[in-house]
C-alpha cells in the first residue's frame, strides 16, 4: 500500500536536518486547513501535510468503513504515515479530532512523536456527569442532520470556484475546487466517530512532551475542555491564545504559529 | 418612492447581517430580526452568528463554513436552521467576507427555506433509501455468494457465522440450532449471548443491548437462531433490520438443504463404505490394496469403485471404474454395475467379453450408462495379465526393475454407449515384484496440467516411492492423499509375487 497516495502526503520545505513537523486537520475540511501557518513553519521545519481517509484528496478506495468507524483507525493511518515520512520522532500538530487522533498514536507508538500540540482538543464532547463536554447527545444528533440537509450540495461535483481575490495571494485557485468536498457518507461516519467518542481515559497514557493550545472562545472545544485536557495529559503545557472560533490556523494564524515556535523553544 | 441604499438594505425582503471577523453581529436588517423575533438591533449585536444557529449549524459553521469563508472567500446556498422563538426555522445562507477600510467583515444573507428544506429532506431520504437497498442487495447477494457454495450444517454454519460479520457488518456472530426437545442449542460463534427466548424465534427483533435475533425460518419450520452483535465503534453502521431479516430467510434454506444433503451423504457413504468392505482378496502371491476418498467440496460419494475377486482358485479379476454423478444415485449405481461385473467374470469368456457382457447390461437397465471401467485377469501362477478399458485411463505398470509403462492398448467407449468398435483385450507378461496400479481420474485430473504431464506425475510417483521402499499397502492411500482435492480418488494397486511365493499357498477368506 502506498502511504503517500493514500493520504495525499505533501511535504513542504525540505531542508537537511531540520526536524519533521505533522499537521494533521481536524473533521471538516482537509490539509488545505493548514494553507496560512505551513509557510512561517516551513522556515524551520520540514512540515509533513495529509489528507484524512475520506477527506480532500486522499484516496477513496482506501477508506475503509470498519477502520474509519472509530478514531482508532484515523490513528493507526498516522502512525504509518509518520513511519512513512520520518525516520527521527516528529512534532505533531493536531487540530481539533486530530488532537485526539495525535494522542492515541502517540500513546501506541511514543517512539514516533517528539512532541504534541493540541490545538482545540477535546476528548469527549457529549456532556457526562459532572463532565462539561459543551454538547447533548441531541445535540449532536442536529449536527448530523445539519450535514444530511447539505447532503445534495456536498454530495454533486461542485463548479470550480475561482479564488482571484488579491487580499488572499497565498491561496491557489486549484484549492477551492477541493476544499472542504469530503464525501458524504464518510464525512458523516467521521462527525459520529468524532462527535460521540470518548477518549478521557487515553490522555494519561501520553508519554510525550505536549501543548495544549486553547482558544480564547470556542464554542466546539470550549475553555473548560482544553483545561481538562491540560490537567489529564501528564506534564502538558497549556496557552490560551486571543482567538474566537474552533480553527484559529485559518483565523489566527500568527497567533497559532508563534504559540508553537515559543513551546517549541522552551519546552 | 425612492430611498437610500441604506434604507433599502434595511427593507429588503431577505434577512441581512453584517458580522466582524471573529463571526459577531455588527448590524441585522428588519427580516432578520423578524425572522429570530429580536427587534432591537442592539439586543443583537456583538452575540456570534453561531448563536442564532441550532447547535448542530454552529458546529457545522466552525467545522465547514467558517473555514470555508476564510479560504473561498464565500459559501453559497448553505442549508442551516436558525433558532426563533417558534422552532427552527430552515434558511439557505450566503455568505461573503470582504475588507473594508483594513478590517475583515462578513455579510450574510439567509433566505427562508422551509419548502425548499422539505422538498429537499424528501430527496435525501429518497437517495438514502436507494443507498440503502444497494447495500441490502450487496450484502444479500454476498451473502447468498457464501452459502452457496458449501453444502453440510457444519460448512453452512460457519459460512453463516462469517458472512454476519463480513456481508451483514455485525461484530460477532452467533448461530443457534433447534436440539431435539431440549430447545436450542449453541452451534457456531465466537461470543457468548442469551439463549434466544421463545418469543424471539418468530420476527427478527432487537433486544435492548443492541443484539439483533433473527429466527431462520423457512416453510413455517424454525433451523436455527442468528444472534448479531452490532459493531460498538462511534462510526460503525448500525445492523439494517430488513437486510438482516432478508438474509436470515436465505440461511434459513441453506440449513433446510444442507439437512437434507447431510441425510443423503450419510446414506450414501455409509453404503458405499458397505459394498467397498469385502473387495480385497488376500493369496500370498499377490499383494492387493485400496483407498478410495471422496471429494471434500460438496462431501458427497461418487460412483469410484474398487473390486478384486477370484473367478478360479488361480485367476484373480481386478476392477476401477467410475459411474457418472454423485450422492446417493451414483453409490446405488456403482454398486449395481459392480455386482454386475462380479457376475459377468467367466474364467472362459476373458476381459473383452466380461466387457460386452457389461455393456448389455448397461444398455438392458440403463444403469451405469457412460460409466468408465478397467477390468483385468491376473493369473496367478504365470502372471498373466489380460485387460480391457472402456473409456478409463490406462493402467500403471510398474516393473521390478523400476521401469514404468502405461498400457495404452485394449481401449474402447465407455459403458452402454451405442456403436461401439468391438471390445478388446491385451495381454501383458508380469515378473515377481511388478506392480500395477488402476485408479480412476481423480487422482490424476488437475485444471492447470495436461493429463499427459499427471500422468507422468504419477508414474514417477509409484516408481519413486517403489525405490524408496513405500510398503504396497500404503501406496494407495499416498497416492489418494496427493490427488488435489475436489473430485473422488480411487487406487487399486497388485503386486504378483511369483507363483513360489505361493509355496505356502494360503487362501484366507476375504
Amino acid at each position: 500500500m502506498d502511504v503517500r497516495a493514500r493520504n495525499n502526503v505533501q511535504v513542504v520545505g525540505e531542508r537537511s536536518g531540520a526536524p519533521t513537523m505533522v499537521l494533521a486537520h481536524g473533521f471538516g475540511c482537509d490539509q488545505a486547513m493548514w494553507r496560512l501557518v505551513t509557510p512561517q513553519l516551513a522556515v524551520d521545519h520540514r512540515v509533513v501535510l495529509f489528507d484524512h481517509a475520506g477527506c480532500g484528496a486522499s484516496d477513496a478506495a482506501a477508506y475503509d468503513p470498519e477502520r474509519h468507524a472509530d478514531l482508532a483507525g484515523y490513528a493507526a493511518d498516522v502512525v504509518e504515515i509518520v513511519e512513512e515520512v520520518a525516520d527521527e520522532p516528529v512534532v505533531f500538530v493536531g487540530h481539533s479530532v486530530s488532537a485526539m487522533i495525535g494522542v492515541l498514536a502517540a500513546a501506541e507508538r511514543p517512539d514516533l512523536f517528539s512532541r504534541l500540540v493540541l490545538v482545540g482538543p477535546s476528548p469527549r464532547y457529549v456532556d457526562d456527569g459532572d463532565y462539561r463536554g459543551g454538547f447533548s447527545a441531541d445535540e449532536i444528533g442536529e449536527l448530523l442532520e445539519t450535514m444530511d440537509a447539505n447532503y445534495i450540495g456536498w454530495a454533486k461535483v461542485m463548479a470550480p470556484v475561482i479564488v482571484g481575490n488579491p487580499d488572499r495571494p497565498a491561496l491557489g485557485a486549484e484549492l477551492a475546487e477541493v476544499f472542504c468536498r469530503n464525501d458524504p457518507s464518510a464525512a458523516r461516519r467521521f462527525a459520529r466517530a468524532t462527535f460521540l467518542a470518548d477518549n478521557r481515559a487515553d490522555l494519561a497514557h501520553v508519554r510525550t512532551p505536549t501543548l495544549v493550545v486553547q482558544n480564547r472562545e470556542d464554542v466546539v472545544a470550549p475553555p473548560e475542555v482544553g483545561a481538562y485536557v491540560h490537567e489529564h495529559v501528564p506534564g502538558s503545557d497549556l496557552v490560551v491564545i486571543d482567538s474566537v472560533g474552533h480553527c484559529p490556523n485559518l483565523s489566527h494564524p500568527d497567533l497559532l504559529v508563534r504559540a508553537v515556535r515559543d513551546w517549541l523553544r522552551t519546552s | 418612492m425612492p430611498r437610500s441604499r441604506a434604507e433599502r438594505w434595511e427593507l429588503a425582503p431577505v434577512a441581512l447581517l453584517l458580522l466582524d471577523a471573529e463571526a459577531r453581529v455588527v448590524d441585522a436588517n428588519a427580516e432578520l430580526r423578524r425572522l429570530v423575533d429580536v427587534p432591537d438591533v442592539a439586543a443583537l449585536a456583538g452575540r456570534r452568528l453561531g448563536e442564532l444557529l441550532t447547535v448542530g449549524g454552529r458546529i457545522y459553521w466552525e467545522t465547514h463554513l467558517g473555514p470555508l469563508l476564510r479560504v473561498e472567500g464565500r459559501v453559497d446556498e448553505v442549508a442551516v436552521e436558525v433558532r426563533t422563538p417558534a422552532g427552527r426555522e430552515p434558511v439557505l445562507l450566503t455568505a461573503i467576507e470582504r475588507r473594508c477600510h483594513g478590517d475583515l467583515l462578513v455579510e450574510v444573507a439567509m433566505l427562508g427555506a422551509r419548502e425548499r428544506a422539505r422538498f429537499e429532506r424528501e430527496l435525501v431520504d429518497a437517495r438514502r433509501t436507494a443507498e440503502a437497498a444497494e447495500r441490502q442487495v450487496r450484502s444479500l447477494h454476498g451473502t447468498a455468494a457464501d452459502l452457496a457454495g458449501v453444502a453440510g450444517l457444519d460448512a453452512v454454519a460457519r459460512v453463516l457465522v462469517r458472512s454476519a460479520v463480513t456481508a451483514l457488518g455485525a461484530r460477532s456472530a452467533e448461530l443457534w440450532v433447534p436440539d431435539g426437545a431440549r430447545g436450542l442449542r449453541r452451534w457456531a460463534g465466537a461470543e457468548h449471548v442469551e439463549p434466544p427466548a421463545v418469543d424471539e424465534l418468530y420476527e427478527t427483533t432487537t433486544r435492548p443491548d443492541g443484539d439483533v435475533v433473527v429466527p431462520l425460518r423457512t416453510a413455517g419450520t424454525l433451523y436455527g437462531v442468528l444472534v448479531l452483535r452490532p459493531r460498538v465503534a462511534p462510526g460503525a453502521d448500525p445492523l439494517d433490520l430488513g437486510t438482516v431479516a432478508a438474509a436470515g430467510q436465505l440461511a434459513a434454506l441453506a440449513l433446510a438443504r444442507a439437512a437434507t444433503h447431510e441425510q443423503s451423504v450419510s446414506v450414501a457413504s455409509e453404503l458405499q463404505r458397505a459394498m467397498l468392505a469385502d473387495a480385497l482378496v488376500h493369496d500370498a502371491r499377490v499383494e492387493v490394496a485400496a483407498d478410495y476418498r471422496p471429494g471434500v467440496l460438496d462431501l458427497q460419494v461418487g460412483g469410484d469403485w474398487y473390486d478384486t475377486y477370484r473367478i478360479a482358485p488361480d485367476v484373480l479379476a481386478l476392477s476401477v471404474g467410475d459411474v457418472v454423478g454423485r450422492g446417493l444415485g451414483a453409490a446405488t449405481a456403482m454398486g449395481q454395475l459392480r455386482t454386475a461385473a462380479r457376475a459377468a467374470a467367466d474364467p472362459e469368456l476373458g476381459p473383452a467379453q466380461v466387457v460386452e457382457r457389461l455393456d448389455r447390461f448397461v444398455g438392458r437397465t440403463g444403469t451405469g450408462f457412460m460409466a468408465s471401467l478397467v477390468y483385468a485377469e491376473l493369473d496367478l501362477t504365470s502372471g498373466t495379465l489380460s485387460y480391457s478399458c472402456a473409456g478409463h485411463l490406462p493402467p500403471l505398470l510398474v516393473r521390478a526393475d523400476g521401469t514404468s509403462s502405461f498400457l495404452w492398448l485394449a481401449r474402447a467407449t465407455p459403458l452402454g454407449v451405442q456403436g461401439t468398435s468391438a471390445r478388446a483385450a491385451d495381454t501383458v507378461h508380469l515378473r515377481p515384484g511388478d506392480v500395477l496400479v488402476l485408479y480412476t481420474d481423480g487422482v490424476v485430473e488437475r485444471r492447470d496440467r495436461s493429463l499427459a504431464a499427471t500422468l507422468e506425475d504419477l508414474a514417477a510417483s509409484v516408481s519413486m516411492r517403489r525405490a524408496a521402499g513405500t510398503r504396497l499397502q500404503d501406496l494407495p492411500g499416498e497416492l489418494v492423499a496427493q490427488a488435489v482435492e475436489h473430485d473422488d480418488a480411487c487406487v487399486l494397486a497388485v503386486r504378483w509375487l511369483g507363483e513360489d511365493a505361493g509355496s505356502a499357498h494360503e487362501v484366507r477368506p476375504g
